[in-house]
Formats: C-alpha cells, sequence, structure tokens
C-alpha cells in the first residue's frame, strides 16, 4: 500500500510536526509513505529529522504532479490551509483517483469554511477534517488521529 | 520539442500577468470576464506543457484577434494567477479536445 502526503506552503508552523507525525502513523499503518512538498517546506521537514530516523522520503511537489498516474498511490493525505493547497489537493484527488484525506486548518475560522466549501464544490469524495489551527499542531493531530481511523 | 510552460515563464517576456497571488475562484472568474471563448477542462489536465491545478471545471481562456491564451496559473507559496501568452491553432485545438462541456 502506498500513501502520499502533501505539504502547503510551509509559512504555519504547525504543519512541520504534523508532517512527521502523519509519515510516522502511515507507516506504522503499513503504507509505503511518500511526503510531497515544495522546496522550502521539504528542507523544514528534511532538518527536523537530522539522523534520518524516520527514514522519510520527501520529494519535490510540482515534479511529482507532472509524473503520477491514477492508481499509482492508494491513499493521499493534503494539508490544507492555503487557497492553493485546496487547487493542489483537489488535483491530485483528481488524478489518482484514490482514497483521500484533507486536513483543513487555518487560524481563520471564515478560511476553514472556505477551504472545505473548495473541496466539497469540486465534487471530491475525500474525507475532511478541519480545525482551527495555526501554531499549535494538537488540535490538527486530534483531528488526524480521529479521521485516519476510518482508514485503518 | 514540446511547448512547457514553466521554461516559457522563465526565459520570456512575452506574456501578461492579470492576477497574482489571488485565490482560485477570482482568477476563474477573471478568465472568464477577459476572454472571448472558453474551454472547461478537468484538474490535472495537461495545457502547454503543464497539469492544471484548480477546482472544476477549470476555465482556459482564448482571445482570438491577439492569438492568446489565458490560464490559471498555481504557486503552493503564492496562489494562483492569471497568464496570458501567445498560442498557436495547434495548441488551441489540443485544448478544445479537452474541454468538459461542464460549466457549473
Amino acid at each position: 500500500m502506498k500513501a502520499l502526503v502533501l505539504l502547503g506552503c510551509p509559512e504555519t508552523p504547525s504543519q512541520t510536526p504534523m508532517a512527521v507525525y502523519v509519515f510516522n502513523k502511515l507507516t506504522k499503518m503499513g503504507y509505503d509513505v511518500t511526503i510531497a512538498a515544495n522546496p522550502a517546506a521539504s528542507k523544514l521537514v528534511k532538518i527536523s529529522d537530522p539522523e534520518n530516523l524516520y527514514k522519510l522520503n520527501l520529494v519535490d511537489l510540482e515534479r511529482t504532479l507532472g509524473d503520477i498516474n491514477e492508481g499509482d498511490y492508494d491513499l493521499l493525505v493534503g494539508f490544507v490551509h492555503k487557497d492553493a493547497a485546496a487547487s493542489f489537493f483537489v488535483t491530485f484527488e483528481q488524478i489518482l483517483q484514490c482514497k483521500s484525506l484533507a486536513l483543513v486548518f487555518s487560524r481563520d475560522a471564515d478560511e476553514i469554511e472556505e477551504f472545505v466549501n473548495m473541496i466539497e464544490e469540486s465534487g471530491s469524495n475525500a474525507k475532511i477534517t478541519a480545525v482551527r489551527a495555526f501554531h499549535n499542531p494538537s488540535p490538527i493531530k486530534v483531528k488526524f488521529d480521529k479521521a485516519i481511523k476510518e482508514f485503518e | 520539442m514540446s511547448f512547457c510552460l514553466d521554461t516559457y515563464l522563465q526565459q520570456s517576456d512575452n506574456y501578461e500577468i492579470h492576477a497574482s497571488k489571488a485565490g482560485f475562484k477570482d482568477c476563474a472568474m477573471i478568465i472568464r470576464f477577459k476572454a472571448d471563448d472558453l474551454v472547461y477542462i478537468k484538474p490535472g489536465d495537461e495545457v502547454l506543457g503543464v497539469r492544471v491545478i484548480g477546482i472544476p471545471p477549470i476555465p482556459i481562456g482564448f482571445d482570438h484577434d491577439k492569438g492568446t491564451v489565458f490560464l490559471p496559473y498555481t504557486k503552493p507559496c503564492h496562489g494562483t494567477s492569471v497568464v496570458e501568452l501567445p498560442i498557436d491553432e495547434e495548441e488551441v485545438e489540443k485544448i478544445r479536445k479537452l474541454d468538459t462541456g461542464n460549466k457549473k
């Protein structure tokens, strides 16, 4: 089983620890996990694991978008905290046609509603979990732990 | 060699940005407003050598008098922009074949 984790723009502090957390969780669930991120987000994750203890498999987001095909992954998990991240998530989901989970978060409740609507209006079949969060990853962790149970 | 939009935007100044660092919906509205002809494609469909990112139906616009195309262009940290650049008839026909006909 293969899982792809999509990271958005790295300006939200909670994304980096949650990327490592999600990678670890999915690996323990038996997935062969790949994290796709832009260079800045990728560096933040890579430097968080200096001894390469987690063996994080990081790839370039845009190159991956150009390479993937339907069926390449069994599960897609996306961090959605910007308009562009919602667009990327919907696009990857439409190409891969696999089970998917959107972790929508923002410090702004209106933005959360907007991003959830964007995903829903796309006709997506993704499980969407949403929470107010920015610096503190704990609310996202709690939501992720609950949502991922549906995929176990 | 086939056309690649990313390379073109880096190496040419023959294009125009109509909106930058915007939301996808705003950019879709700008394309619908500015173009005199539209097709609607799916996210991930390839236009000018890149997979187009967005929320379906994604409008791709044409100005046939100027011989240009309007398309959304999304980057993770910079949001979505509307780019207008020259296009030849062969590429227009390729894009027409992607038309879903779905405008909603």
